[in-house]
């Protein structure tokens, strides 16, 4: 008798400690002192999360994406339980306002949004997301080891650079430059459209070595084009020092893509007040200033670009005189299945 | 059993429930489930965010069906194949050599088999690109005793992901052949040499077939990691050389595809599954030597 109660207690003990696990997990800690950020992983500095923990008390949990796919897949799985705060692309926000997927911001308890430059934070934006940092997808080459001069996107797939590009990946990246070459709207819906885009990728692709890495890749010698941020471009060049033999492409006519990456706060998320206090810091033009030191990407926040270091001001990476000429990844609604089959052919690519 | 009376029965079994009762909740909560529900998606169609719909739709399978596919398999197959035999020739030799040895230096080699696992495998994996990479050791050395004349690119094609694969998988590969092969009681060789066999003869009608399981289980350890890896190809393949692996993951990421991705993975648990029916009936599968 005596060991059967035994082992009744301890299966249930065995069960009661594994819903304890998952309790404990979720529910650890102060609830009031921490934030969970969604994120690109490398894309703010440490010092900033540090500073920003010490003058708050609030203790910062980053977890990163590796695709702006993982965080539309989280905010529209109903991130609110997990994240305070979710990094996503200007291309999304359409759909993720319409959606109901995020928290409407209160911007009195963001004063220092003011220093963001309107015309890179729409009306409707306003209300949703709070831009962090901007970058351009341009063309970048080394002077001495590319065999060609580019001046477009078609310069890309000629036979000469077999074997010499580097690229971002992505369908929304790729497929818009393809569909600029043969002279298409870069956010087309047409399923004719995407399907000649993905030709002309495939060309492309025949041409790239790898995907991804990009700044690696080039200073190391593997690729000697790459098409890229600009912020990966300042990290490439900055490493290559006084020898630096990279330039951006000097593109007469293409347009090239300005994204932006924009914090939002996904629909019923735990720590509200805490995801404000972190917006109002991080939009800080002294704070803003100091994080563009690590991560020079082209910036938003106009005041936050006036108290930054003469360096990142004068940087090569952004010495290109079509920063006007530009184009933004718009939401394609339903065409994204159109594009997602495509750019699937094109990553599978072998047997047509 | 019919005999028994129901009270004795319960006191049976209450004591195998506290034995096998977490163990068996955890499997199924953690591994049966979730194999259950993959299995499911894989038949409702995607949503326009990516995530699942619903909606009951066999369109994963039908899209599987397409040509492009059907090289992706064959060709992870290969790769996979690739891997295990290299590790097969490679790893019985090694094995063979450790089992003779002292069973002292025999724990030392196995240690040193093992200390490359003490670093993550990413660690490994951009070790091997350092190495290879354009202006890497390997590529300066070679240009400068005039081998050749430009660098070569190493790093990004189909070879550097095979050698990356035989390298992670070896070891997976050497210790069940190694607790196959000195399970082999001396005495069998020496009667092998007595009756007149030369030790190649020794080698193929005795030690080979006596050590059947473990090459199996060698098999079974390469094969179905190196089928559905893809950090491996991901990192030393630069995103370009895909196996089905890197396609499954693309699909519950970039390219948002859950249902396909899967369908794919259920593709992947048939050929495991099929393995170990193939080794169930070469031997039995509680005796796979996994050390």
């Amino acid at each position: 008798m005596k060991t059967k109660l035994l082992a009744v207690v301890l299966v249930l003990v065995m069960v009661f400690a594994l819903t304890a696990c998952g309790d404990s997990g979720s529910e650890s800690g102060n609830a009031g002192s921490e934030l969970n950020i969604f994120m690109w992983g490398d894309y703010i500095s440490d010092e900033t999360i540090t500073d920003f923990e010490n003058e708050t008390g609030i203790d910062v949990n980053l977890s990163y994406m590796n695709d702006n796919a993982d965080s539309v897949n989280k905010l529209t799985a109903g991130a609110g339980g997990e994240y305070d705060l979710i990094m996503t692309c200007d291309a999304y926000m359409e759909s993720l306002i319409n959606g109901g997927y995020l928290e409407e911001l209160d911007l009195s308890k963001i004063p220092n949004a003011e220093n963001i430059n309107k015309a890179y934070w729409t009306e409707q934006n306003q209300k949703y997301c709070i831009p962090y940092l901007m970058n351009y997808i341009y063309v970048v080459y080394d002077t001495e080891r590319c065999p060609i001069d580019i001046t477009c996107y078609n310069d890309l797939i000629r036979p000469e650079l077999k074997g010499q590009l580097g690229s971002i990946d992505g369908a929304r990246n790729l497929f818009p430059i393809a569909l600029i070459a043969l002279g298409y709207d870069p956010n087309s819906t047409e399923e004719s459209e995407i399907a000649e885009a993905y030709e002309w990728l495939k060309k492309y692709n025949d041409n790239v070595v790898a995907y991804g890495s990009t700044e690696t890749n080039i200073v190391n010698g593997t690729i000697s084009v790459m098409l890229t941020y600009d912020g990966n471009t300042a990290e490439a060049m900055a490493s290559m020092g006084d020898n630096n033999t990279l330039t951006v492409a000097p593109f007469t006519e293409d347009p090239v893509q300005l994204g932006f990456d924009l914090y939002v706060i996904p629909k019923g998320a735990t720590h509200m007040d805490n995801a404000y206090a972190f917006l109002n810091y991080i939009t800080d033009p002294e704070v803003m200033a100091k994080n563009l030191v690590e991560n020079p990407y082209s910036c938003p926040n106009d005041a936050a670009v006036a108290a930054a270091s003469e360096e990142y001001r004068n940087g090569p990476a952004f010495d290109f005189d079509y920063k006007e000429n530009v184009f933004f990844q718009e939401d394609v609604g339903d065409a994204i299945k159109t594009y997602d089959k495509y750019y699937q052919k094109l990553k599978v690519g072998i047997g047509e | 059993m019919s005999v028994v009376t129901g009270r004795a029965k319960k006191g049976n079994r209450l004591p195998m429930l506290a034995q096998a009762g977490p163990v068996s909740l955890w499997m199924i909560v953690f591994v049966t489930l979730p194999m259950l529900f993959i299995i499911f998606i894989s038949f409702m169609s995607r949503g326009t965010f990516g995530g699942v719909e619903y909606t009951p739709s066999m369109e994963s399978y039908e899209t599987m069906m397409e040509i492009t596919y059907f090289h992706v398999i064959t060709k992870s197959i290969g790769v996979a194949a690739e891997t295990t035999i290299a590790c097969l020739l490679v790893g019985y030799p090694f094995a063979y050599y450790i089992a003779r040895k002292p069973a002292d230096v025999a724990s030392r080699l196995i240690t040193l088999l093992m200390i490359p696992f003490w670093t993550n495998s990413l660690m490994r994996l951009n070790a091997w690109m350092l190495i290879f990479q354009t202006n890497g050791p390997v590529n300066n050395f070679l240009v400068n005793v005039n081998l050749i004349e430009k660098p070569i690119t190493f790093i990004f094609t189909d070879g550097l992901v095979l050698l990356g694969l035989i390298t992670n998988y070896l070891p997976f590969a050497v210790l069940p052949m190694y607790s196959s092969i000195e399970k082999l009681e001396k005495p069998v060789l020496e009667a092998s040499a007595d009756l007149g066999a030369n030790p190649r003869q020794t080698l193929l009608k005795v030690t080979l077939p006596l050590t059947i399981p473990g090459i199996f289980s060698a098999i079974i350890l390469t094969f179905i990691p190196a089928l559905g890896t893809y950090v491996i190809t991901d990192m030393l393949g630069g995103g370009k050389v895909l196996y089905i692996g890197n396609i499954i993951k693309n699909q519950f990421g970039t390219i948002r595809n859950w249902p396909l991705g899967a369908a794919l993975s259920v593709l992947l648990l048939a050929i495991t599954a099929l393995m170990l029916f193939l080794y169930s009936r070469f031997a039995k599968v509680e005796d796979m030597e996994v050390v």
